[in-house]
């Protein structure tokens, strides 16, 4: 599913050349889940974004099923996160002007889903928000936010979800019920999970960890 | 439809407002104007049409062609032939020299008589409004010449062969004012009594005027005829169009048209730049947005897309928004001035909505497309990362897509090239200003806040942090500010400008002809009435015989009148008030003591007659001859209605000639008997009546005046948008800073004086700066546009930035407060 070979990210600043990842390897089968760990700085963000496509490596490359998004320009890559990926943000990402539905809808409107609106409130519903459904981000609690953004993310059908720090912005309860309804859906869902986070317990739920310090990997290898 | 759907949405949630109401403003200003401009055009053109009494007029010293008359008639087009001239009318053994005019049945074509049977009254009930003239037998005269002949309604009067009967009293006729009063007093006849009356013979002195107007063969028939007409007139005839009608009404109404324009014109600039502000504030806030959607894998070329349909959906709903505003805004202006507005307007047509359409797309390709055009090259990463964002289209590209739309806008709607430019200049000049001095106050600010108290000091320090959201707030302010005042200033000088007009004891009569032995006489009456004149003046009637010892040739004599009538000529020990010289020097600078008198000659007419200083002009007065040279010229101001003379002499030279005596005074009309006791005692006193033609000059002075206040309230409330527009580019930043501070303990004054003092400081430097660029383009418009001359207007000086600092610092602090009054976590909650 997930085939990282050898990338690396360097990035020119004014003080030189800076390296932010040094030759990061990674294979991720199709339905497991991997918690990208380590202190702020140490890269755990870029390799996420470049996993997603949202970025490219300076070198090695990346496959997400099968296809090396690596090699493919910006238009292409785009293609393969419309089909492939979604994303859980750890400062939510909801539009402010738009209800909890709408939130949920619109990346399905965009795709041309002729029944987002119905999808939508099946998956607010499934993170039990039926009764937001059309309140709007301010008036929602940060948990409450974040499970609408999981809602939106897995009403997309991803076959691989991207969350970057979910539970970063929330207080440890409220962290853990994301948490629970994150790991839930994507079992139902068969989605494969990758996850950027420095809390040891989220990282403990997921098959396989990966430690990044100053852009190495320290350690790579399945949960015990 | 999804573009639209995303765009209600958008709307909904508030983040639209700003552009949606900038464009709204932009588009509904544009179209009031228009509007506005448009009936009222309508209106005063049916107006002037009212002062010919007719759509056109062939004014002529021979008889009116027969033929034109059928070919009128053949083309369906409306026709009246008018004749005036003086001649003697009696009544048993009085007599006066009355102005006679025979009138076509069909007189007036245009605007109505006004006639009463109750003489001298000013009771508008007993007023009737008509639009035919007297019938066969009838004569309709000036009330005051009842009193000159001892007679009453129903008596007859003699002219030439025939007696007419007065039936009514004539108040006022619509084509009056087309000549500059009539000497005697008004008698209005049927044109069919004309050939019996035999009072016209070969040799009278007769005005002939041929009236005609749009028939049932609609405005093409009437253009075919006119054209037609026109090249049947030879050196006999001239041509008489609305415009030239009145040329004092005419002035005025054009420059009431051309202040509209340029109300217009500033209301647009000002919408488009709070669309500028509120547009790029839009793309600020859309950059995370854009990074989400692309991050959901929607590509730069959808997200291209799907923004281009929402700014479309977004100009044609904000146009059609726009229109309808602007219409329902001319109403309003239209019902607020109804007293003032008594002429009813005529409907607009298409072109003030094509107009208002066509502002609210330009607006947006210059405005708003240019400021989210960057937005689908945002990188989805900025979805991880807060310092990935995309570089807007630079400063200097959207500047010039806005530049390039204003001046098309500009162009395209005013018609006038001086006023764009004008306006564009000064909007430049101030941008400029503001960019280069701007950042200099900002950084001394900053240098010299760190001496003072800490609100003084945060406030500098956060202005040159934010420099250059600084500097963007300081160009709309002192935009909208600049472009404001310039309303301000050409709207002050067109009301003073026309403020004799408009003046209540504005002289309104001219006696003239007044011998020396009759001055006296005639000067006790005018006092006993408590009456003032503008001062009496002597003259003498002479002729121009030679020019530099040559005399004067057929050829002149055919090329200007002056060479071929008598001249007033008069003298002044003084240059008289108004009076301006052009060139040369005043009697004070010259040797006097030569035989050659010295002149001083009116500067156009010099120019006419080919005359300049040096020349040596033969004068012969009542066969005595003496020798001028043109010494000086001037300019002189007629717009005072003071006696003016083409020809001044010193004092003393011309006293032992036979002379007489003239001034002008103002009569009221409860007092306008006077006229007829003096033209009794003193028959040979010619007297000229203004004053009908002053109260319709006055009439439509004010309205085109009230009308200029109202429009000056409708920019005003254009330019307050930019304001709001400018001063919440920065407040989503700015209420996070003082929730934090606020979290931090920080008391309600330090946080209101913070941006008390930061929105003050931003308002009276970009009043300052707005100053400048005022000042140029007020120079360009009055020089170019008003015909008014240069001056400097220290007070906007002033007013700049006391307006500024007061109006920017007071919504900076009322949008604020939201900052104080709500608890720090809702602030950020809500941002």
């Amino acid at each position: 599913m997930i085939e990282v070979s050898n990338i690396s990210k360097q990035v020119t600043t004014t003080e030189g050349t800076l390296s932010i990842l040094q030759q990061i390897n990674l294979s991720l089968a199709a339905g497991e889940s991997l918690a990208i760990v380590g202190p702020s700085g140490s890269g755990k963000s870029t390799l996420l974004g470049i996993l997603a496509g949202l970025d490219l490596p300076s070198s090695g490359s990346v496959s997400l099923n099968g296809q090396d998004i690596t090699a493919m320009d910006e238009e292409g890559r785009a293609a393969v996160r419309a089909e492939t990926v979604g994303f859980v943000f750890q400062s939510f990402h909801l539009l402010p002007g738009l209800t909890a539905l709408e939130n949920v809808a619109l990346p399905l409107e965009l795709q041309g889903d002729k029944d987002a609106l119905q999808t939508a409130a099946y998956y607010l519903g499934r993170v039990g928000l039926e009764q937001r459904t059309s309140h709007y981000p301010r008036q929602l609690s940060g948990g409450e936010q974040q499970r609408v953004a999981v809602a939106r993310a897995f009403a997309c059908r991803p076959t691989i979800l991207f969350a970057d720090e979910p539970t970063g912005n929330l207080d440890t309860g409220t962290g853990e019920k994301i948490n629970d309804l994150l790991f839930d859906l994507n079992k139902e869902e068969g989605t494969t999970l990758v996850l950027v986070t420095h809390e040891h317990n989220l990282a403990a739920r997921c098959g396989q960890r990966m430690v990044l310090a100053a852009g190495q990997q320290v350690t790579e290898g399945s949960a015990a | 439809m999804q573009a639209l759907k995303m765009l209600l949405r958008t709307w909904r949630g508030g983040q639209l407002s700003l552009i949606i109401w900038s464009l709204v403003l932009a588009v509904a200003v544009v179209t009031s104007v228009s509007i506005l401009a448009e009936r009222i055009e309508r209106a005063l053109t049916a107006e002037s049409s009212s002062f010919l009494a007719a759509d056109l007029v062939v004014r002529s010293s021979r008889t009116i062609d027969p033929q034109w008359v059928q070919e009128a008639q053949q083309k369906q087009v409306q026709t009246a032939r008018v004749l005036t001239f003086a001649s003697m009318v009696y009544y048993e053994a009085n007599m006066h020299l009355a102005s006679i005019k025979a009138v076509e049945t069909g007189y007036p074509l245009r605007g109505l008589l006004r006639r009463t049977t109750t003489p001298f009254t000013s009771d508008t009930s007993l007023i009737q409004e008509i639009d035919f003239g007297p019938a066969a037998g009838e004569a309709w005269v000036d009330a005051r010449l009842l009193p000159l002949l001892d007679i009453e309604l129903g008596d007859r009067i003699e002219l030439g062969e025939i007696s007419l009967k007065v039936t009514q009293t004539v108040v006022e006729e619509p084509d009056s004012g087309g000549t500059y009063g009539a000497i005697g007093a008004r008698v209005l006849m049927n044109y069919s009594d004309l050939d019996s009356a035999g009072v016209i013979v070969p040799g009278s002195r007769v005005t002939y005027r041929f009236l005609m107007a749009q028939g049932a063969s609609g405005a093409d028939g009437f253009a075919d005829y006119s054209a037609w007409i026109e090249s049947e007139l030879d050196v006999h005839d001239r041509l008489i169009t609305p415009d030239e009608a009145q040329a004092s009404v005419a002035d005025a109404m054009d420059e009431g048209r051309r202040f509209l324009l340029l109300a217009g014109s500033v209301g647009v600039v000002l919408a488009g730049i709070a669309l500028a502000l509120a547009s790029h504030h839009f793309a600020a806030g859309q950059t995370q947005q854009v990074a989400l959607l692309k991050s959901w894998g929607i590509s730069a070329s959808r997200v291209r897309s799907l923004y281009m349909q929402q700014s479309l959906w977004l100009g044609i709903g904000g146009s059609l928004l726009g229109l309808l505003v602007g219409f329902g805004f001319s109403e309003i202006l239209i019902y607020v001035v109804r007293e003032w507005l008594p002429i009813s307007l005529p409907m607009a047509g298409l072109r003030p909505w094509i107009t208002g359409m066509a502002t609210g797309l330009l607006c947006l390709g210059g405005f708003t497309l240019p400021a989210l055009w960057h937005l689908p090259t945002q990188s989805p990463l900025a979805v991880l990362r807060q310092d990935v964002q995309v570089k807007p289209v630079s400063s200097v590209v959207r500047g010039l897509f806005g530049v390039a739309a204003v001046a098309s806008l500009l162009l395209w709607y005013s018609n006038n090239l001086y006023l764009s430019l004008a306006i564009l200049a000064g909007f430049a000049i101030t941008a400029l200003a503001t960019i280069v001095i701007g950042l200099a106050l900002l950084r001394a600010g900053k240098n010299y806040g760190q001496k003072m108290g800490s609100i003084w000091r945060l406030a500098a320090s956060n202005l040159w942090r934010r420099k250059s959201q600084s500097i963007i707030q300081m160009v709309g302010f002192s935009g909208a500010i600049a472009l404001l005042m310039i309303m301000a200033v050409v709207r002050t000088s067109l009301i003073d400008e026309w403020r004799w007009q408009l003046a209540d004891d504005a002289p309104n009569h001219f006696l003239i002809n007044v011998a020396p032995y009759e001055l006296d006489g005639v000067r006790n009456m005018v006092s006993e009435q408590n009456l003032q004149t503008a001062g009496w003046y002597g003259m003498v009637r002479g002729r121009m015989t030679q020019i530099n010892g040559q005399e004067i040739s057929e050829d002149q004599r055919d090329r200007h009148e002056s060479f071929r009538r008598e001249l007033n000529l008069s003298w002044a020990t003084d240059l008289p008030e108004g009076n301006e010289l052009t060139a040369g020097d005043w009697w004070d600078k010259l040797d006097l003591s030569g035989d050659i008198a010295p002149v001083s000659l009116e500067d156009e007419l010099a120019g006419e007659l080919g005359l300049a200083i040096g020349d040596q002009i033969t004068f012969s007065v009542g066969g005595l001859i003496f020798e001028a040279r043109v010494t000086s010229t001037r300019s002189l101001n007629w717009d005072n209605m003071t006696p003016n003379f083409y020809f001044l002499f010193p004092e003393g030279l011309l006293e032992n000639y036979p002379r007489t005596n003239m001034t002008s005074l103002y009569i009221p009309p409860q007092q306008k008997l006077l006229v007829n006791d003096l033209l009794r005692k003193y028959p040979t006193v010619q007297v000229i009546e203004l004053d009908k033609i002053i109260e319709r000059i006055r009439t439509i002075v004010s309205q085109v005046t009230s009308g200029l206040e109202v429009m000056t309230l409708l920019i005003l409330s254009c330019g307050v948008l930019v304001m709001f527009a400018a001063v919440s580019l920065s407040m989503s930043e700015r209420l996070q800073e003082s929730a934090i501070l606020r979290t931090l303990g920080s008391s309600r004054r330090l946080i209101l004086g913070i941006q008390l003092v930061e929105f003050t400081v931003l308002g009276v430097m970009a009043g300052l700066l707005a100053a400048i660029g005022a000042e140029a383009a007020v120079a360009m418009i009055q020089r170019f546009m008003f015909d008014l001359p240069f001056a400097m207007h220290p007070w906007i000086w002033l007013a700049g930035p006391i307006a500024g600092g007061l109006l920017v610092g007071a919504l900076g602090v009322g949008y604020s407060r939201k900052a104080v009054v709500q608890p720090p976590l809702e602030v950020l909650k809500n941002i």
